[in-house]
């Protein structure tokens, strides 16, 4: 998992590369605590090249997504595939992220 | 036990009495030849005294024979000279002078005439002696009170015509010199008797000569005159005073004494004992022939054999050391004996045990064949040969759950303590693999257990395999022991990691591998005793051999008799050296559920879910299930892992989970096994999905998710481990 964080302006984006599990979680938790902790403006997340996501990877969006919503912040998941759609379906995340 | 007693003490009591025998017949045979060999040193001394004495009686005689002979011809020299000196009766004293003066040992010498020869002197004897000062002196014998003509000296030769040796006297004229006279008659040119002339001669050389006869210490001689007159005698008393005949009188023993004075008085040699006083004498004696005498050398027995009684003492003393020694080395050997005889009880008592020990062992394994009676779907065979009464060789089986569990196994030496190690290993294997199907975990229990518990160093060789009977799917763990062979429609050796024995290394990982089994499909399980069973030209059997004899379809037993008597035939005469264990399983299930096994270990770190997506890769490889399937089994799956991995142990300790997946016709079953601490995720509250942002919790997705994408979720607790099967239809 390669986890690429960029800054413009008051947008962040994140793009995740590869598959989200378990032990790449404790790894991109690390690398997002600055973007939680400036959660104020709108985050991106890109999943245009994510091909996985477990429950950690869940729990690390649902954190971001919760810190936002605290500093006023938004975030946008970008360009998720079908099968993490499925997951996020599953898990009722559709209802809490905006997709695009 | 009591029997035991008695019986012991018997035989230490016959072998007590054996040892007394022993002893005294040894002491008389030692005894008997010291008597022999005393009775005949004696024998050899008797002679050797005797030998001594005669030969100092012989040089005796020789020197008395020599003075004699040197009188006796001074005189018979004197002869002619004398008879031509007849017609001048005043020269006959010179006569005698030449006589006396040429000759040192005579001491006097007279020519005593016949009597009336002269005319004019009837008695006429003019006698020359040598005087102390030695000086001749001339006197005359013709003496009324002498009365030469009676004398011996004077009758004798005239009577015999022949020189004549008179008794010994004692010369009363004289220093009383003890003497002796040879006269020698002359007759006149007629032929007619006309004087004798003589030669007195000391006897005093003669009893120094016979005292320096000491053949022995307290030896003494006799010599006694023809007339039996004692002339040599340590007592001094009796010398010229008594005869023999007198002597023998005032003395014990007469009777014998009387015959040894008889004998020399016949001029006899001859020896006899006389006791004296109570002390044995050994009297030799001889004559001497010139003088008529006859000479005895009288010893004390006891000085005879005073060497032999040395000898006898010291010969003694041997013997009595000898049988002391013999008393010891009996007692020792008697001793050895006991404990000989302890020690071959005790080596009967341990083969005894041994059978038994035997027994057991072989008791341990199953024994009757076919082992499965009731079962068509499976043949099997095994045995096991020990090289000694028990050998550290082991095989096992048996069914659960529809699972053939098998091993077979080698202790590392023989006899003994490899028994004890294959029983504890046999036992080891049947608790540990009453719950545990997974070879690998069954190993590596059993290897933790030995390890900890090897104080011997001994280590065991072992493969375990579980067959699934209904699918035929074989998993199998190998430690160090040698590769099975699989009979399929070709012979191949089972592929196997070697790992490491067993009992080694407690913290050894195994490995473990899995293949599957078709319809009379075998394997063959062997120990190094098969294939390194050595001929007499120490050629092994080897693996050649054992693939030829593997050739051919049998029953199970048909193959292990055929190997077996293809050893047995090919090492001949030869001890088997090693234990040897075989074991042959035919697989015979012609309606196979087939359905794929996949396996996977891990342990609680988290990394370790990286290899899941690989895992589920291969359990659904073949199969037409879509990605997004995929996808989602390998997510449900993560979730489930992730939960054991992160609760089920304790922080710090390293523990394990097991993943066993089964690809089914219709359906795809997972099965996770930890022994952590007991914890049911299916207990865990459901994530609500359906809240907003802000009440949304953190935790609680995963299971949510197994869940959702499993169709059946089924917790157990069984032998201490959190068991998780869940199902998804396909």
């Amino acid at each position: 998992m390669e986890v690429s964080i960029t800054r413009q302006g008051k947008t962040t984006t994140v793009e995740f590369v590869g598959r989200l599990d378990t032990p790449a979680s404790a790894e991109v938790s690390a690398a997002l605590s600055p973007v939680i902790e400036d959660a104020s403006g709108t985050i991106i997340l890109d999943c245009s090249r994510m091909t996985y996501i477990s429950s950690s990877g869940l729990r690390i969006f649902l954190t971001v997504r919760k810190a936002a919503a605290s500093k006023g912040g938004s975030v946008v998941v970008k360009d998720i595939n079908s099968d993490i759609r499925n997951v996020f379906m599953m898990t009722g995340f559709l209802n809490l992220f905006e997709i695009r | 036990m009591k029997n035991r007693v008695t019986k012991k003490s018997a035989i230490n009591w016959r072998s007590a009495l054996s040892g007394f025998m022993l002893i005294f017949v040894a002491a008389a045979t030692l005894i008997a030849t010291s008597l022999i060999q005393y009775f005949f040193s004696q024998k050899g001394i008797r002679d050797e005294a005797t030998a001594r004495a005669q030969s100092q009686l012989e040089s005796a005689e020789a020197k008395i024979t020599y003075i004699v002979n040197q009188a006796e011809s001074a005189v018979r020299n004197s002869v002619w000279i004398a008879r031509f000196c007849l017609a001048y009766p005043d020269s006959l004293n010179l006569v005698a002078s030449r006589l006396v003066r040429d000759n040192p040992e005579v001491t006097g010498s007279t020519v005593a005439m016949v009597p009336g020869y002269y005319k004019k002197r009837p008695l006429f004897a003019p006698y020359v002696f040598r005087a102390d000062s030695g000086a001749l002196v001339l006197k005359s014998l013709a003496t009324k009170e002498y009365d030469y003509p009676s004398q011996e000296w004077f009758t004798m030769p005239l009577e015999t015509g022949a020189g004549y040796w008179s008794e010994p006297y004692v010369d009363v004229g004289g220093g009383e010199m003890l003497m002796t006279t040879y006269s020698m008659p002359i007759t006149n040119k007629s032929g007619k008797n006309a004087a004798v002339i003589t030669a007195d001669i000391s006897l005093d050389w003669l009893t120094d000569l016979v005292g320096k006869l000491d053949v022995y210490p307290h030896a003494f001689s006799i010599v006694v005159s023809r007339k039996g007159m004692i002339m040599v005698s340590p007592v001094q008393e009796l010398v010229m005073t008594m005869t023999v005949a007198e002597a023998i009188e005032t003395m014990d023993d007469t009777e014998t004494l009387r015959e040894i004075g008889r004998a020399m008085m016949s001029g006899e040699t001859g020896e006899a004992t006389v006791v004296q006083k109570g002390v044995a004498n050994r009297v030799f004696y001889a004559p001497i022939e010139c003088t008529g005498w006859s000479m005895a050398i009288v010893v004390p027995e006891k000085e005879i054999f005073t060497g032999l009684r040395r000898v006898e003492w010291v010969v003694r003393l041997l013997q009595a050391l000898g049988i002391l020694l013999l008393t010891i080395i009996l007692v020792a050997a008697a001793r050895n004996q006991r404990k000989a005889l302890k020690l071959s009880r005790q080596k009967e008592r341990i083969e005894g045990e041994l059978k038994i020990a035997r027994d057991i062992q072989m008791a341990m394994v199953p024994k009757t064949f076919p082992p499965f009676p009731d079962r068509d779907d499976i043949d099997m065979s095994a045995t096991i040969i020990p090289a000694k009464e028990v050998g550290g060789d082991l095989y096992d089986f048996y069914i659960r759950d529809e699972k053939l569990f098998f091993c077979v196994g080698d202790v590392s030496g023989k006899g003994i303590p490899a028994s004890l190690v294959m029983a504890v290993t046999r036992s080891l294997f049947r608790a540990v693999s009453a719950h545990e199907k997974s070879p690998r975990k069954i190993v590596e229990s059993m290897n933790v257990s030995m390890s900890e518990t090897n104080e011997s160093n001994m280590f065991v060789t072992f493969f375990c395999g579980v067959l699934d009977m209904k699918t035929g799917h074989l998993r199998y763990c190998n430690a160090g022991h040698n590769a099975p062979m699989v009979l399929t429609d070709h012979i191949y050796r089972l592929p196997v990691q070697p790992n490491l024995p067993l009992g080694i290394m407690k913290d050894m990982h195994f490995v473990e591998q899995e293949t599957d089994f078709n319809y009379d499909d075998a394997i063959f399980l062997y120990t190094d005793g098969l294939t390194e069973a050595e001929n007499q030209s120490h050629e092994l059997f080897g693996e050649e051999r054992m693939e030829e004899v593997l050739h051919g379809r049998k029953d199970a037993e048909g193959h292990l008799e055929a190997m077996n008597e293809a050893v047995s035939r090919f090492v001949g005469g030869t001890a088997r050296s090693d234990d040897l264990t075989m074991l042959f399983i035919h697989y015979l299930n012609d309606n196979i559920e087939r359905q794929k096994e996949k396996h996977l270990h891990l342990y609680n770190d988290i990394s370790q879910i990286g290899l899941l997506a690989d895992f589920v890769q291969s359990v659904v490889e073949g199969s037409k299930l879509g990605q997004d399937v995929i996808m989602s089994i390998n997510l449900a799956l993560e979730e489930a892992v992730t939960n054991a991995v992160l609760y089920a142990y304790p922080q710090g300790t390293r523990g394990e989970i097991e993943i066993e997946a089964a690809m089914r016709d219709d359906e795809l079953e997972f099965v996770l096994t930890d022994s952590g601490k007991p914890f049911d995720p299916t207990a865990v509250p459901e994530a609500d999905t359906t809240l907003g942002v802000e009440d949304r919790k953190i935790g609680g997705l995963g299971i949510f998710l197994v869940r959702k994408i499993m169709d059946n979720v089924r917790y157990e607790r069984k032998n201490g481990r959190n068991i998780l099967t869940m199902n998804k239809k396909i």
